[in-house]
């Protein structure tokens, strides 16, 4: 006790140290227990994105269809690594408009389970076909992506920030698609994004066979 | 000081967010040093709006016209066309007037409108400075591939929100 007297006389920042933890224990619980002030003006913003980037995380035959663009893109190489991430969220914009205009595309839900086999398929042959022919099947598929999302997007304020969310989250997707794709440098790990690519085709099956 | 912090949090929004991170990085792109006369179009348009605004001209929703300008520049951005100096310049000093007239003072005092016009145009510029800066750094080739992805990211986002707006 004479040390710690001592330690706060001689040392002031330790007493306020001491005085903050405090503070903080005693706060704790509080902000536990308190109701989130959801008026404020910031919360909206910050809860829209994180809606959004939650968004198509929920869809396992949108996840997986999108880490299979990835996925193909790597195997592919340049330059279809990055030109399938740039396309894909353009077109997708596009489907986006037409689900938010409400122009009808049948099968919507068939279209995405389609992407994930398609897509899948291609990545577990690892088909090499020539740059155009991959661009046009990513893109009529991210129509399908898009529209989905479209006809789901929230009104108000909190759109700016849920698109966002959305658009990040999808290209994230792509993205650890990629990295993944990666792998496929070694003969290992052309094996394992091979594989990755057939589990990704028999989940689209079961999505459209609904049996999930 | 209270009203310049609220003039700094009524800049960060996801609008406006976009839109300067937007015109930052069509600024930045390929760029080898700063892009003193984009800033310069930029301060300028800030200030115009600034000055509109303490004018007694009311602000305006001009948010579908920032998003406009964001989806554009996105655009731009991914396909990594080469445009001009004056085209940046313009889109840049357009993207800043209509921001000034998205964000105007709310408080009635006027040193606390002046401060918190003041706290709007310092953000607006801290972060478009930055975003310039980190663009124009990006130059190794997965880094320009990283800046053409985000424009791809922006573009999207924007015309999504804008095709919400134009039809609800």
């Amino acid at each position: 006790m004479i040390v710690k007297s001592t330690l706060v006389r001689h040392h002031p920042g330790v007493m306020t140290m001491l005085l903050t933890r405090v503070a903080v224990a005693a706060m704790l619980p509080t902000m536990l227990l308190a109701a989130p002030a959801l008026a404020h003006t910031g919360a909206g913003g910050a809860g829209g994105f994180v809606s959004g980037f939650t968004h198509p995380l929920f869809g396992p035959d949108h996840v997986v269809a999108m880490v299979a663009v990835g996925l193909w893109g790597a195997l592919l190489g340049q330059p279809a690594i990055w030109l399938l991430p740039v396309v894909f969220p353009l077109v997708m914009a596009f489907g986006g408009v037409l689900g938010i205009v409400g122009v009808p595309i049948p099968s919507v839900e068939t279209g995405i389970a389609t992407s994930a086999i398609v897509l899948g398929i291609m990545v577990a042959l690892a088909a090499r076909v020539p740059l155009w022919t991959a661009v046009l099947l990513v893109g009529a598929f991210a129509i399908f992506h898009g529209y989905a999302h479209g006809r789901e997007l929230p009104d108000g304020a909190d759109a700016v920030a849920f698109a966002t969310g959305f658009v990040i989250a999808t290209g994230t997707l792509h993205l650890s698609g990629i990295a993944f794709g990666l792998l496929a440098r070694w003969p290992a790990g052309r094996l394992a994004v091979r594989a990755a690519g057939a589990a990704i085709a028999l989940i689209g099956a079961l999505y459209l066979g609904g049996l999930v | 000081m209270s009203a310049f912090v609220d003039g700094l949090a009524q800049f960060f929004v996801p609008t406006h967010l976009l839109a300067v991170v937007a015109i930052g990085l069509l600024a930045g792109q390929g760029a080898l040093r700063f892009p003193i006369t984009v800033f310069g179009a930029y301060t300028f348009g800030l200030s115009v709006g600034s000055i509109m605004i303490a004018a007694a001209l009311r602000g305006q929703n001009t948010a579908p016209m920032l998003l406009g300008i964001a989806a554009l520049s996105g655009i731009v951005i991914a396909a990594a066309w080469p445009i001009p100096y004056r085209a940046k310049e313009i889109a840049a000093s357009a993207l800043a007037g209509i921001l000034a007239f998205n964000a105007p003072p709310q408080a009635i005092a006027i040193p606390s409108a002046v401060a918190e016009q003041v706290g709007v145009s310092v953000a607006a510029l801290a972060t478009f400075a930055t975003i310039v800066f980190v663009a124009m750094r990006a130059a190794r080739p997965w880094q320009r591939i990283g800046v053409r992805i985000i424009g791809s990211w922006i573009a999207a986002s924007a015309i999504l929100v804008l095709a919400l707006w134009l039809t609800r």
